[in-house]
């Protein structure tokens, strides 16, 4: 049996972020989503590429003319993102955000120095102090990773304040914990059998190519090549974290034979769905 | 990490095929008022609007007016409550915005979300034919599956319906309400 469990939702990050708490009495569980709602909005505030006070916009204005410092937290999530872009060759890489604009999908910022066309993930250095300086001018984004870790914070500060099972949900990334195992239902094309993960204490994240018809928030970049994925394809991975799991999906939907080998490594697994309708398991 | 990967066959879902339709209450109004101002009182301000107020509303917001209808509260340490629901394309979202006494966005918190999706799955219904196919004994046979890996959904409309709420707090509830004293 379950015991009571708090749900509420606020739009942050984009989307919408639910959290769902259980084994804490109304008042403290409601205390404890207040405070995970709090985490979630200090990582939005720090790495938000939308907003032009957020440290990322800073280091996308700055770190090409100087090293500039952030939080520990931002630091790094960068260099989270920066072992992945190397672990996958480049097929996810954090500084795509100047192509992303091209399209459409982000703003543009202002920022005073163009982004150089041939900056990619391995100009940006992490220096001591928590300091970040690019060795050329490029904008980074921390889209999807960024919205990974505001879940795992948010999940780990349930914890924290006593929660049995929780379970925090940002659009495509879910993490939960709890005694018993949970089945989270994956979106699918309609009519084939309906995907189902069971998990315990993971996370899940999902990003799929869309048509183009079908939103812009749906382009995916391969970051070697630069060009927007043929649609069709959509993922999900399970990781132990979820800032790993969203930025594995992109590592999937990229180059799925070399995803392997990085799944592997993280012990991670993942679904691909393929526009021929089949569910392919990876690493097999 | 342990994660195990289930397709349900169709079949076992054959019997719920009616339109979808995934949806989730997370606070009443009483709740959500009750999180906002923690101790205050809350006096209901509803109002309808003119039609030359959700003009002037529409033209600032630069967001279509749905319904006349505000339902407002202004609480005892000077701030508002508004309770609003925008419509996406296919879901129906109730939600709430707590403003101070200067009209300044304090919080912004889902009331309710109810997807409706021709085809998709219904999920609260599938769970039995779903959970005795699949999964043993020890699972919750009494649980819904609220879990959905994938669903991105856009905020923009509820996005769009705080800009909407905040030109109506400015054009019409502030200046009433300083007009009354």
């Amino acid at each position: 049996m379950r015991v009571a469990e708090v749900e509420r939702a606020r739009p942050l990050l984009g989307t919408f972020v639910s959290m769902r708490v259980g084994g804490l009495p109304p008042a403290r569980a409601q205390r404890a989503i207040d405070l995970a709602f709090a985490e979630v909005q200090a990582v939005q505030r720090r790495m938000s590429f939308h907003d032009p006070d957020s440290e990322l916009s800073q280091l996308n204005r700055q770190a090409a003319r100087r090293a500039v410092t952030v939080h520990p937290q931002t630091w790094r999530v960068l260099a989270r993102a920066l072992r992945i872009a190397a672990a996958s060759g480049g097929s996810f890489d954090p500084s795509v955000a100047p192509r992303l604009v091209a399209l459409g999908v982000l703003p543009a910022p202002a920022a005073e120095l163009a982004p150089d066309p041939a900056a990619d993930w391995r100009d940006v250095r992490l220096l001591p102090g928590f300091r970040v300086r690019f060795r050329r001018p490029l904008w980074l984004d921390l889209g999807g990773i960024a919205k990974g870790h505001a879940v795992d914070r948010a999940l780990a500060r349930l914890r924290r304040c006593g929660a049995t099972t929780a379970c925090v949900d940002a659009g495509g990334d879910l993490r939960l914990f709890g005694p018993e195992e949970e089945a989270v239902a994956l979106r699918g094309p309609r009519g084939r059998p309906r995907p189902v993960v069971w998990l315990r204490d993971g996370a899940l994240a999902s990003s799929a190519v869309e048509p183009e018809d079908d939103a812009l928030s749906g382009r995916v970049l391969d970051g070697r090549r630069g060009w927007a994925l043929a649609p069709g394809r959509r993922v999900t991975v399970a990781a132990a974290q979820a800032w790993l799991a969203d930025a594995l999906t992109k590592v999937v939907l990229a180059d799925p034979p070399q995803a392997r080998d990085v799944l592997a490594r993280c012990a991670a697994q993942a679904w691909l769905h393929t526009p021929d309708g089949g569910w392919h398991r990876l690493p097999r | 990490m342990h994660a195990r990967f289930v397709l349900v066959p169709l079949a076992a879902l054959a019997a719920v095929a009616p339109p979808a339709i995934h949806a989730a209450t997370y606070l009443t109004v009483a709740q959500a008022q009750a999180l906002m101002f923690p101790g205050q009182r809350l006096t209901p301000d509803f109002l309808d609007l003119s039609t030359t107020q959700i003009a002037a509303i529409e033209r600032d917001a630069q967001v279509k007016v749905l319904t006349p209808q505000v339902r407002a509260w202004r609480t005892s340490g000077g701030g508002w409550f508004l309770a609003d629901q925008v419509y996406g394309k296919s879901e129906l979202i109730a939600y709430a915005v707590a403003l101070d006494a200067a009209g300044a966005v304090q919080r912004v918190e889902i009331l309710s979300y109810q997807e409706a999706h021709g085809g998709e799955v219904r999920l609260p219904a599938w769970r039995a034919q779903f959970i005795g196919k699949h999964h043993g004994d020890a699972m919750h046979l009494d649980e819904d599956i609220r879990n959905i890996s994938g669903a991105t959904i856009s905020c923009r409309h509820v996005t769009e319906g705080v800009r909407r709420l905040l030109s109506t707090w400015a054009l019409v509830l502030a200046p009433q309400a300083h007009a009354r004293g």
